[in-house]
């Protein structure tokens, strides 16, 4: 283990930073010279990607498929309304509102949700997110099915929703290297690797999932406020629309599950491809079909995605979450004989 | 008092109903193993398929059950033969993100084709009804409920008396002792989920006779046969029946106490409860 | 007197791990060979893969001369390979009678499925009087019966009987081999997988030992002793 801290792979991670430094200053300067396309585009990848790596979260390194994530998109937005509009609140703690009612929530069913496995799990998600729609649309203040304005969200340049779109990429991509390079990652991979092995080894399975949940929540929440500043209106029907799921699935399939580049790839595919289609006339819900059927076919025929792909044949991963676990290894119980 | 029982009785013959919808997906969890999320779609594709076989013939949408019935066959065997057995022994992901991925394509192509406007399977039985006593029993209802049940019978005469049926069981039970037996498990499987598919559309056009449909009604009927096979029990035929009798008339007698707004609700709380109280079923052994 | 199966340098592998090197052994039409060997020798990797279970990597396996490599096991089946699983692999949840029916699913043998049932309730009356009890709430012998009458109802020419004793009373055990030896002189072959050394030297006429997935002893059971089969059983 000693051996992965010569100098040259220090001198690798040197060009590793640099090279994430510039592109985030490319990122974070883009407005002052990009054209308004430029920015729309890469804001709407900031948030697909975003929405990925939380879903990613789950799935690739929790073994829980959420077929829930517009539940919290769609309390998130709505949330970061009634806050501003009713409340005053301004904007950015909106959004950490949000985030937070979305992570109440998911803590509030975490305790049923994570004793399902599979297709329970999978199911009972997207069944939350159906019966959370009826409520929502039948709330006075909330719209009533019309959706509401988020009213201070009319003033804002676009380039402000592009930094907050921004933060929320970073934010993600961040959290999810940290939380997976800390113990409760190691756990998970224990998990992911073998359940009860972990279990008994004395990995919280529970602790672990849920720490996921929360921040997969917490963020996807934060996620659904700042694309609907940036649509101004809420309809519920399509805050709380699967198809959120739907893109999540598709981008992380694509660029490949359980990596972190594979939805940071996957998101920039995903948002060229949705608005080519839709520059496409009379092709109107084929677009989904295009996406459903890319997805399918990537998993039958390169499950692991792009990244994945990639990886198995040139060995190389451009953001490890195993490197760190070196650190960690000497506080693992010891195995004991079967 | 008398629309309560009106409502008791209507949802007992949903009920019937139900457990027909719920049936293949259970036979599907507990045979392949494998979560079909686009179960509810299917059943809304049969429903499709047998709006545009009536318009073909000028019949009523039970006479398109006879094309109805091997188009959904093949399309489930297709299906499971050219997708699903690839993924087989990959964990459960890749089988739940496929259907969910079909899932999304069928919605979407009918939403192309048909557009999200309502559609009904228009019967000349839907509004008719006779009385019993004080209360009045409509027919469409009732033939729903006789046609669910005897799909449930015929499924447990088919698995306990044929050859396929016993080998799609021992299947279940022992994957590598039904192979050793000489099963062809993958044909096995595709056999099953055409069954499971017939199932579904034989529901469908049901279900496409009593209500209104759209190409996202898949949801609700996905959900409708994840709490039969929660209520029912892995893998048990008659379990599965109870089951759909349970929720149909908690959705019903539900929507009744509390406002017709409210049944969808009222059925997701039922199986919420049933998600805590006891997860493996009432029925499962 | 010919050879009814021939497994000529056989590897098996379990995703990476290779449990069958080079395996060879040939079965005498209508004998009993034994093979014997410590868990995880790879007693059961050969015998999977002599049933089209786990596919053969390299090698070849003749069964009356015709090479079945990489053959699906339903054809094997229909050939007149049948198993008895270790562990038995009944189908718990099914009756005996129907556990007994799924052996004769193969279409030859379909055919004649009510004579061999009758058959094999003639062998094992037991069984006849459990017919509609679930066989898995049978005893550990009840089902080793029902899994030797499942094999049974293929017809078949060759019987291999992975772990034939495992798990059973020493009185059931006897019984098992006393049907055994009945099978053979009935005119089935048969390849017993064993452990215990001395038990399948007395019933068997030919013995193979193997350790870590290769054959490393084979002979006639009058010309080896039981010291040497010791030694290579162990290794040493």
């Amino acid at each position: 283990m000693t051996k992965l801290k010569t100098n040259n792979v220090s001198k690798g991670n040197m060009a590793r930073y640099i090279g994430i430094a510039a592109i985030v200053a490319i990122l974070l300067s883009l407005p002052a010279w990009g054209g308004k396309y430029a920015v729309m585009m890469v804001m709407l990848m900031g948030i697909y990607i975003a929405l990925g790596q939380m879903w990613n979260l789950l799935a690739g390194y929790s073994g829980l498929i959420s077929l829930g994530q517009q539940m919290y998109i769609g309390v998130g937005a709505f949330t970061v309304a009634v806050t501003s509009n009713y409340l005053g609140l301004p904007l950015p703690l909106g959004l950490v509102c949000g985030g937070l009612v979305s992570m109440a929530i998911a803590i509030g069913l975490s305790y049923l949700l994570l004793r399902m496995k599979g297709m329970y799990f999978a199911i009972a998600t997207w069944m939350f997110a159906e019966a959370m729609v009826l409520v929502f649309v039948s709330i006075q203040f909330l719209g009533k099915g019309q959706g509401l304005f988020i009213t201070a969200a009319r003033k804002l340049q676009a380039a402000d929703v592009y930094y907050y779109s921004i933060a929320i990429l970073i934010i993600s991509t961040v959290v999810v290297v940290v939380l997976l390079r800390s113990k409760i990652g190691l756990g998970l991979f224990a998990i992911r690797d073998n359940d009860t092995a972990a279990e008994t080894s004395g990995v919280p399975q529970f602790r672990s999932k849920l720490y996921c949940m929360m921040v997969s929540s917490f963020i996807t929440g934060v996620i659904g406020g700042v694309y609907y500043m940036s649509q101004v209106w809420i309809q519920p029907y399509a805050a709380f629309s699967i198809s959120w799921t739907v893109a999540a699935v598709f981008i992380v399939v694509i660029g490949g599950i359980g990596t972190i580049t594979g939805p940071i790839i996957g998101g920039v595919i995903y948002v060229f491809l949705s608005q080519y289609l839709s520059t496409l006339s009379q092709i109107g819900s084929l677009s989904q079909v295009i996406l459903g059927v890319i997805a399918v076919a990537v998993i039958l025929l390169a499950p692991k995605g792009i990244v994945g792909t990639v990886q198995n044949r040139f060995g190389f991963e451009i953001i490890s979450v195993r490197r760190w676990m070196g650190k960690y290894t000497d506080r693992l119980p010891e195995p004991t004989e079967a | 008092m008398d629309g309560m029982i009106q409502a008791i009785i209507q949802g007992l013959l949903l009920g019937g109903l139900y457990a027909a919808v719920g049936l293949g997906m259970s036979m599907i969890f507990g045979i392949v193993k494998i979560t079909n999320l686009a179960h509810g779609d299917f059943l809304v594709l049969a429903c499709y398929i047998s709006l545009l076989f009536m318009g073909v013939f000028h019949s009523s949408p039970l006479t398109t059950l006879i094309v109805v019935v091997p188009i959904m066959f093949f399309i489930g065997f297709g299906v499971q033969r050219t997708m699903l057995n690839k993924v087989i022994g990959r964990g459960d992901e890749p089988p739940l993100l496929i259907t969910f991925g079909i899932s999304i394509i069928i919605q979407n192509l009918l939403l192309y084709f048909f557009t999200a406007n309502a559609q009904k399977l228009a019967s000349p039985l839907l509004l008719k009804s006779f009385s019993a006593g004080t209360v009045s029993i409509p027919v469409l209802y009732l033939i729903s409920c006789i046609i669910g049940v005897a799909i449930i019978l015929a499924l447990g005469v088919f698995m306990k008396g044929t050859y396929l049926g016993k080998a799609i069981r021992a299947t279940s039970d022992d994957t590598e002792a039904a192979t050793l037996m000489g099963v062809n498990i993958k044909s096995t499987f595709g056999v099953a989920m055409g069954i499971s598919m017939v199932t579904a559309g034989v529901a469908g056009v049901l279900i496409g006779s009593l209500f209104n449909f759209y190409p996202s009604s898949g949801s609700t009927y996905l959900i409708v046969a994840f709490a039969v096979v929660v209520i029912g029990g892995i893998g048990s035929i008659y379990g599965t029946l109870w089951a759909g009798i349970i929720f149909g008339l908690a959705q019903v007698v539900g929507g009744f106490v509390f406002g017709a707004a409210f049944q969808q609700l009222v059925g997701y709380a039922v199986l919420l409860i049933m998600l805590i109280v006891r997860p493996q079923g009432l029925f499962s052994k | 007197m010919s050879d009814l199966l021939r497994v000529e340098n056989v590897d098996v592998f379990y995703g990476d791990f290779q449990a069958v090197q080079q395996a060879s052994f040939a079965v005498p039409d209508k004998e009993i060979v034994s093979i014997i060997g410590t868990n995880g020798a790879g007693k059961t990797t050969l015998m999977r893969a002599i049933g089209g279970v786990l596919p053969a990597k390299n090698g070849r396996i003749y069964f009356e001369d015709v090479d079945i490599t990489g053959w699906p096991t339903h054809k094997i089946v229909d050939l007149g390979i049948s198993q008895v699983p270790e562990g038995r692999k009944l189908f718990g949840r099914m009756s005996v009678k129907d556990n007994l029916i799924m052996g004769s699913y193969t279409p030859r043998a379909r055919k004649n499925a009510k004579g061999e049932l009758e058959k094999v309730y003639e062998l094992f009356p037991i069984l006849k009087e459990k017919s509609t009890q679930s066989a898995g709430s049978l005893s550990g012998g009840q089902q080793q019966m029902v899994a030797i009458g499942r094999a049974l109802m293929s017809e078949p020419k060759l019987i291999c009987f992975d772990e034939i004793s495992l798990g059973l009373a020493p009185t059931v055990i006897k019984d098992i081999y006393a049907k055994v030896r009945e099978l053979n002189n009935g005119g089935i072959t048969i390849i017993i997988v064993e452990q215990d050394v001395k038990r399948s030297l007395k019933a068997c006429v030919e013995a193979f030992v193997m350790l870590k997935g290769k054959v490393v002893l084979s002979g006639k059971t009058c010309e080896l002793t039981e010291d040497e089969v010791s030694k290579a059983y162990f290794g040493m």
